[in-house]
């Protein structure tokens, strides 16, 4: 595919990388966006076409931004959408929900043709796609109306760092109930301080520790409510540097681990807790300033910005659904995702 | 800014010690008699809020101290007259200063005495005087309460103690000066301000503190010197409590100093008694500090073998120790340092592990998951070893070995046998010390700026800077001592073999 034609996605890219799209809300809205814009300006007659043209852009996407799986996962959910509507406009399959032996033998017959015309196509996609623009809008407030269900009054609740999610869901909570916040600042963003004061403004009564302190903490705490970056196909976490020492020490102390999470973090692929393959590393001056001195010449930095977390640690996955243990995420990702798109 | 101003005012104090002693004396009998002698208060309030006034703007007390003046303005008016020369000596007044503006108070409550007695006659008005006053005082104590639980986790409640009542204390003890030293003052002043940090470092300034004590020591009359320098040690270190709670390794030490003085004999001279004090604190320092942190380095070095990579936390003097030794063999091994805030004490020992050439890498805490599967062993420093074999050492200390263990790399923990300690704890709330809060809203290891400079302005919000967490003893693979390599658990049996307990 030409490099004019995937314009779109390269100005996408650029824009996560200079991070003028930074929160993954944002990423997920904005790739949304493209699609629809792909769909209705796009010069595509058959699914197959469409469907050609949403896998070149993920494979860019892939390749220029391994760690980022928000906009692969809303593009393949969208292509499993494709898929649907084909199906139902030719009446392959029987409507509605897809039955259980559909689940079992979907890998059999993966030879579908999907090159004939299906001129309504196009505008019942549209459709689709604008409910599920809602969906992804709403999701934020879905998750929060959760809060009281799993907050109650005196808690002593522990955060990691800063999510837009996990800061709705408190102070939804803080509404009707009492509880304390203790922030861990999330050195070297510091994401936890600003956390910290939006929390404080709603008037929850905030406490800030550094990330030495967790362990010392951990065994006051009640409930540990974090964001992710990633949730894997094993119900392990691609989450913020530092959150598998906290979730160690919350088994420790067998607190229990609440991970918020919109489906578009759920990710069909899998992480080995070999470091190199999965994480970055940051620029080094945020950890050891270069005002440092000739010490920096002789010492090895790293900053990386990724922590993998093995399913065990997590206790329950909060999704707008509702709650689900780590050993459910495989079904939730049969929902989303065509098992054809899982590797593209 | 808050430490120089302190660190002015006790220079200040030192000076003055001597005449605001004497002169503090008279002036508070004086005054004394007078408060009790049925005056109008006030009279009284007017003229110590000018007076606080003053204080305020000549001591530029940070705000977060500024509430508590005002609560100890209300409540402890009658105590204010009593600490009248110490005002003077904090606004470094000469002799002929505080003569006259204590002719002034004396004046001025002359003047109320008089207008007191003409009102007298008509109890009256006195009545709604006061009536009024305790309406306004009031409203402005609760204030006070509230903004004292500002800023506090009430999990610690315990654990804070009030900055300015530490000051006045502090001031106090400058003031009445039981037998304190000055090389105390500068001691209690560096622990406060943390210049002297870490448990070796802080035992060995309180022992060569002690040494510069005996040398200009002068037994009192009709005294026997060692009682004598007893009880002044004790003072000396009640001071040092006040300035930065003690130690494990300091309290340990002064114990053992002061039963070494108990068991002395008494029939020598002064000299001889000098002497022999000053032999046994270098012994104590030669033999359970520094030979003691020369067995364990051997033991360790056994232990490091070429190819090893050897993670560590913060800064340990031990550790640096160990490894600086080991390189010095021709052990060829790779160190990571890993580092917290807010002291980031890693970057010392970083410094100096670089300066002997050993090859270093330098993480934060938060990404020991990251390199914990490249680490063949673990080195940890110790604060002290509790009786039930829990380690008590750095925030942060807990952590790492939790992460080792997770990924099943050998803990060790290095500590001299002077640290252990009788306590059994297991949890880092009950004994612990809240550090500067201040200090964790300021980011020192980048130029990123951040809103929590301003926490003071949130009611709800409070930074919590705890110094030490306790490790529990599954954690730890092995203590190493100048012993043995032991268990955890086998810290009491230790203890019990210690010599003079």
């Amino acid at each position: 595919m030409l490099e004019t034609e995937l314009v779109d996605v390269i100005n996408l890219i650029s824009d996560i990388r200079h991070g003028k799209v930074y929160t993954s809300y944002d990423v997920a809205i904005h790739t949304e966006q493209l699609i629809e814009k792909l769909i209705s300006e796009g010069q595509w007659n058959t699914a197959e076409d469409l469907m050609v043209l949403i896998k070149a852009r993920i494979n860019r996407i892939m390749s220029a931004l391994p760690q980022e799986s928000t906009p692969v996962n809303i593009m393949r959910h969208i292509l499993k959408i494709i898929r649907e509507l084909y199906d139902t406009g030719f009446k392959y399959k029987s409507e509605g929900q897809q039955s259980l032996h559909h689940l079992i033998t979907s890998n059999v017959d993966n030879a579908e043709d999907y090159s004939k015309p299906l001129p309504s196509l196009r505008s019942s996609l549209l459709d689709h796609l604008a409910e599920y623009k809602t969906g992804l809008e709403l999701s934020t407030d879905n998750i929060a109306t959760q809060a009281l269900e799993h907050i109650h009054a005196d808690e002593i609740i522990l955060t990691v760092g800063k999510s837009n999610t996990v800061e709705k869901f408190l102070k939804h909570a803080a509404e009707k109930r009492k509880f304390q916040v203790i922030v861990v600042e999330a050195a070297p963003l510091y994401h936890g301080h600003e956390m910290a004061i939006n929390l404080t403004k709603s008037n929850i009564q905030t406490t800030v520790i550094p990330d030495s302190a967790v362990f010392a903490m951990m065994s006051r705490v009640n409930k540990v409510i974090i964001g992710t970056h990633t949730v894997m196909a094993n119900g392990g976490l691609r989450a913020a540097c530092g959150v598998h020492m906290v979730a160690l020490a919350a088994k420790r102390y067998s607190v229990p681990i609440m991970v918020l999470a919109h489906m578009y973090k759920l990710s069909p692929l899998h992480l080995c807790y070999e470091q190199d393959a999965f994480n970055i590393c940051a620029s080094p001056a945020d950890v050891l300033p270069y005002s440092s001195g000739p010490i920096i010449n002789k010492v090895h930095v790293y900053n990386p910005v990724f922590d993998y977390v093995p399913p065990d640690l997590v206790t329950l996955f909060i999704s707008h659904q509702g709650g689900n243990a780590p050993s459910y995420v495989y079904r939730l990702l049969s929902e989303l995702y065509d098992p054809n798109d899982n590797e593209i | 800014m808050k430490v120089a101003a302190e660190k002015k005012d006790i220079k200040v104090e030192t000076k003055h010690i001597q005449k605001s002693k004497n002169e503090g004396c008279e002036l508070s009998k004086s005054q004394q008699t007078r408060v009790t002698s049925k005056k109008s208060n006030s009279e009284l309030n007017t003229h110590f809020i000018t007076n606080k006034e003053k204080l305020n703007t000549n001591i530029q007390a940070p705000s977060s101290i500024l509430p508590f003046i005002e609560r100890t303005k209300l409540e402890e008016s009658k105590v204010k007259v009593v600490k009248e020369p110490e005002k003077a000596c904090i606004e470094g007044l000469s002799k002929a200063e505080i003569k006259a503006q204590r002719r002034a108070i004396q004046d001025a409550q002359r003047n109320a005495k008089i207008n007191q007695k003409s009102i007298v006659n008509d109890k009256q008005p006195e009545k709604s005087i006061k009536k009024v006053e305790n309406k306004k005082a009031i409203p402005l104590k609760t204030e006070v309460f509230k903004t004292l639980d500002k800023h506090r986790v009430s999990l610690f409640n315990h654990l804070y103690f009030e900055e300015f009542e530490k000051l006045q204390s502090l001031k106090n003890f400058t003031i009445c000066n039981n037998g304190v030293h000055p090389v105390f003052f500068k001691l209690g002043e560096e622990y406060r301000s943390k210049s002297i940090l870490g448990s070796n470092a802080r035992c060995l300034a309180l022992l060569s503190a002690f040494k510069t004590l005996v040398i200009d020591f002068k037994t009192p009359p009709n005294q026997e010197f060692y009682r004598s320098l007893e009880l002044t040690i004790g003072v000396c270190v009640s001071y040092l409590n006040k300035c930065r709670p003690l130690a494990v390794s300091m309290t340990n030490a002064v114990r053992t100093i002061k039963l070494l003085l108990t068991q002395s004999d008494i029939n020598e001279t002064d000299i001889e008694k000098k002497k022999n004090v000053l032999e046994r604190i270098d012994r104590y320092i030669q033999d359970d500090i520094d030979t003691a942190g020369e067995a364990i380095s051997l033991r360790v070095q056994e232990k490091v073998s070429n190819g090893d990579v050897i993670l560590t936390y913060g800064y340990s003097s031990l550790i640096k120790r160990i490894l600086v030794d080991a390189h010095k063999r021709e052990k060829r091994f790779k160190v990571i340092v890993l580092d917290s805030r807010p002291l980031l004490e890693g970057k010392e020992m970083l410094r100096r592990l670089v300066c002997n050439d050993i090859p270093c890498s330098y993480l934060l805490i938060n990404a020991a998951s990251f390199v914990m599967s490249r680490v063949t062993k673990v080195l940890l420093g110790a604060h002290a070893l509790l009786a039930n074999g829990y380690v008590m050492s750095r925030t942060g200390t807990a952590q790492v070995a939790l992460v080792a263990n997770a990924y099943k790399k050998p803990v060790l923990v290095c500590c001299e046998n002077y640290k252990f300690c009788e306590r059994a704890q297991t949890d880092s709330f009950v004994y612990n010390e809240i550090g500067d809060c201040e200090a964790l809203a300021t980011i020192n290891t980048s130029e990123r700026s951040t809103e929590l400079v301003n926490w003071k302005n949130y009611k709800k919000l409070a930074p919590l800077n705890l110094m030490y967490d306790v490790t529990p003893s599954d954690l730890v693979t092995a203590v190493v001592t100048e012993i043995a390599v032991l268990p955890c658990t086998s810290v009491p049996v230790i203890l019990r073999i210690r010599p003079g307990e």
